[in-house]
């Protein structure tokens, strides 16, 4: 009986160790975020966010989720709130700089955006930051197909010139920009300015060859993302030829191929004509059995 | 010669002399001259049609259509269910859209084929031995065609809408040119059966006892008009030859049609030019296999060893081995060469057949609908009525396994990756309503079969007789 005892007594205590240390290591579990914040600006007008929210897994960065964001302009206080924003499945989320904040944001030419996570079941808190300078960008499109684009950083209350800041001049198209020539990147002089030549010749344009130029900064220590945006007519001429309300094959029914049709009803009329005719041939027997009855 | 015209060289002895001489010239026959049906008694002939009369259901006969009629009473409870609450009583989903039903519509056009094959393609051949399978294969396309119909009214989530494929229909769609030729091979289906029925349906009227009143009144309704003048003969033959020579592009359309659904559609498996020549082939296959079945059958329980011999099936099981070899060849086509290529988007749908979930199943339907049936029917043994037989179920059941797999794991494995969806999606297993309606649509097909084998001769009556009586003219 005493060994039964013993042998439960020690069952016990090693369950309460193994109990003990799964609860602990539960609450040691939570997994590390790392936040990177992202300012852009686009044709010097609107200002966003764009907040991306990471986790490494076996090594590799996930994006995470679901993860409540709080943002605020250069101090966490309820005067410089920005927004609580909440991730996607891309682990992003975006939010414009409100109207709230505009006394702060025109306080100074340098600011600090904080972004800070309390942390969820799954993950610690995590906090960051991003400090950028207030820039803007200008481009200008020559009448021989040279762009050049200026940067400008404010000091005080003036704009002056920014020299060895890296600009990609390209052409908006679809799903990508395209360079305007082989050079990825121009970088800018002592006068802000850096230029390029246009060397995409008989790009598809809009019906009236119009296409449009950008220039861009990106991921720019300093300065952030800047982007603008220019319309030329240096493209081709470019006439959609749309197939819609003509006669195809995946048109609706009123639109069906005239040579689908008189294949498909040339059949139907001499098939189904034979069957008629031979229906026919069953009353003529039936007729023929009639007069042999009589 | 068609058998019209054969029946006119016996017919005409019991008539006029006139009219045995009108015949002679409408049968374009010189044997006709010379035929000395004398030689064959009445009580021989007699003993033919006695044979060969339909005959009641024995207790087997009985068992046999009450259990057919319990799988379709349960097929209708399960389409009762689909009905009232929805296509969500199958496993089909949003990536297997296409699932048993399908497949099995697949399988009634296939082996409704073999009423163009047996009763046209032979007929035009010249292969007389086939003569008395002739009705079976008819009788098997009618069920066929009729179920094909109606299983695909089946797949539709809302029947009650089907008028809208005919008023919204796009006749650029392969679905549309589908309806069109599944329906004109019905109507051809059904002259086809028909038109060689009436000079048989004189026979039966003449046994109003044995047929029973309400068969003999439906004798009558469908065929009392049927006289056996050589005009009448003369008009149906023309009807018969125009039929076969109609049926073949018309079967051969059918099938091709059916195989563009898949075809004409981008997806792993489906992506072949091999598709409209590989389908006609395992059409041919199966519906052989079908016949050799319902032959060995009806001899079986009409004792019709005299009319359907083991030459018969000597002769229908080289007609198999030649359509499995065809259809083997057709499939080394459609699986050898992607295999060798491998191109990524089609290696999951490619392993899922070779070795993965489908391997069981895919090489079951190449092992049993071909391969062995081939090595069993190369041997003479193996062409005996027992060994036909056995391969005949194993060719039947390996095409039907080899629809579902025509349809199911190609849907399983699109070219773009499956997202966001349950894990339910990513696969598919048939429910209970789908089994009981596609077992019911089988069932169903054999109950037409059986009744029309109750209510008609199995075997031509008439052309049996004139048979007889040309072996016996040979025979002076």
């Amino acid at each position: 009986m005493k060994l039964l005892n013993k042998i439960s007594n020690g069952s016990l205590l090693i369950l309460l160790i193994l109990l003990s240390h799964s609860s602990f290591s539960q609450g040691t579990e939570k997994g590390d975020v790392s936040i990177a914040i992202n300012y852009f600006i686009n044709n010097n007008q609107v200002s966003y966010l764009v907040v991306k929210v990471k986790t490494k897994v076996d090594g590799r960065f996930k994006n995470v989720d679901g993860v409540a964001l709080k943002l605020f302009l250069d101090k966490d206080s309820a005067g410089t709130f920005i927004a609580k924003v909440v991730t996607n499945k891309k682990g992003e989320a975006t939010t414009t700089i409100p109207p709230s904040v505009e006394k702060q944001w025109h306080s100074q030419v340098k600011h600090t955006f904080l972004a800070s996570f309390d942390g969820d079941k799954k993950y610690g808190p995590a906090k960051a930051d991003l400090t950028v300078a207030k820039a803007k960008i200008l481009i200008d499109a020559a009448s021989d197909k040279t762009i050049t684009a200026t940067v400008f950083e404010k000091k005080d209350a003036t704009w002056v010139p920014v020299k060895g800041v890296d600009v990609v001049l390209a052409i908006r198209r679809t799903a990508a920009d395209l360079p305007i020539n082989d050079k990825p990147t121009f970088t800018t002089d002592s006068t802000g300015k850096a230029s390029g030549e246009f060397k995409r010749d008989h790009i598809p344009g809009d019906a009236k060859g119009n296409i449009t130029l950008v220039a861009k900064i990106v991921d720019n220590d300093q300065y952030g993302n800047l982007v603008i945006e220019k319309s030329v007519p240096w493209g081709a001429k470019f006439t959609s030829v749309s197939t819609f309300n003509k006669r195809t094959l995946f048109a609706t029914r009123n639109k069906a191929p005239v040579w689908l049709l008189f294949v498909v009803y040339s059949i139907l009329i001499a098939v189904w004509g034979i069957l008629v005719i031979l229906v026919f041939n069953l009353f003529k027997i039936k007729k023929l059995g009639k007069s042999v009855a009589n | 010669m068609n058998r019209g015209s054969k029946t006119i060289k016996y017919k005409t002895n019991n008539l006029n002399e006139t009219t045995v001489e009108n015949s002679i010239l409408i049968a374009k026959e010189k044997i006709i001259v010379s035929l000395k049906p004398e030689k064959l008694n009445s009580a021989d002939d007699d003993k033919i049609i006695d044979d060969l009369l339909p005959q009641k259901f024995g207790k087997a006969g009985k068992i046999w259509v009450g259990i057919l009629l319990a799988f379709c009473m349960v097929g209708m409870f399960a389409y009762y269910r689909q009905l009232r609450y929805g296509l969500v009583v199958t496993s089909m989903r949003d990536y297997v859209s296409w699932g048993i039903y399908i497949s099995n519509f697949v399988f009634f056009v296939a082996i409704s084929l073999v009423g163009s094959l047996i009763t046209a393609v032979f007929r035009l051949a010249g292969v007389k031995w086939g003569s008395p399978l002739t009705r079976i294969a008819e009788i098997i396309a009618v069920a066929a065609i009729i179920f094909a119909s109606l299983i695909i009214i089946v797949d539709m989530g809302s029947p009650e809408r089907f008028y809208n494929l005919f008023t919204h229909g796009r006749i650029q769609s392969p679905i549309i040119w589908d309806v069109i030729v599944i329906t004109t091979y019905f109507f051809i289906s059904i002259l086809l059966l028909y038109y060689p029925l009436l000079p048989d349906i004189k026979i039966l009227l003449r046994f109003k006892e044995r047929s029973g009143v309400r068969l003999h009144k439906f004798y009558s309704f469908i065929g009392s008009f049927w006289k056996g003048t050589p005009e009448q003969f003369k008009l149906s033959d023309k009807a018969i030859n125009i039929l076969c020579v109609s049926i073949i592009p018309v079967a051969f359309t059918i099938h091709t049609v059916t195989s563009w659904l898949f075809a004409t559609t981008y997806r792993p498996g489906w992506d072949s030019t091999n598709f409209g020549a590989y389908f006609i082939a395992g059409a041919f296959l199966v519906g052989a296999g079908a016949v050799v079945v319902a032959m060995y059958i009806f001899r079986k329980a009409y004792h019709l060893e005299k009319y359907i011999t083991d030459n018969h099936f000597e002769k229908m099981g080289r007609v198999v081995v030649l359509l499995s070899l065809l259809y083997l060849y057709f499939n080394v086509n459609e699986f050898l060469t992607p295999f060798f290529k491998m191109k990524e988007s089609e290696a999951a749908y490619l392993n899922g057949l070779f070795t993965g979930n489908f391997a069981l199943v895919f090489w079951f339907a190449i092992l049993a609908g071909m391969i062995v049936p081939i090595l069993i029917l190369l041997f003479k043994k193996g062409r005996k009525p027992l060994p036909v037989f056995i391969v005949g179920i194993m060719v039947v059941v390996g095409a039907w396994f080899k629809r579902y797999l025509i349809v199911t794991p190609t849907l399983l494995h699109p070219f773009l990756p499956m997202h966001d969806v349950p894990a339910s999606y990513h696969h598919y297993f048939p429910s209970w309503e789908e089994w009981a309606i596609t077992v019911g649509s089988l069932a169903g097909c054999m109950l037409i079969i059986t009744l029309l084998a109750r209510i008609f001769p199995i075997i031509p009556i008439q052309e049996t007789l004139t048979e007889q009586h040309e072996i016996a003219e040979q025979n002076i």
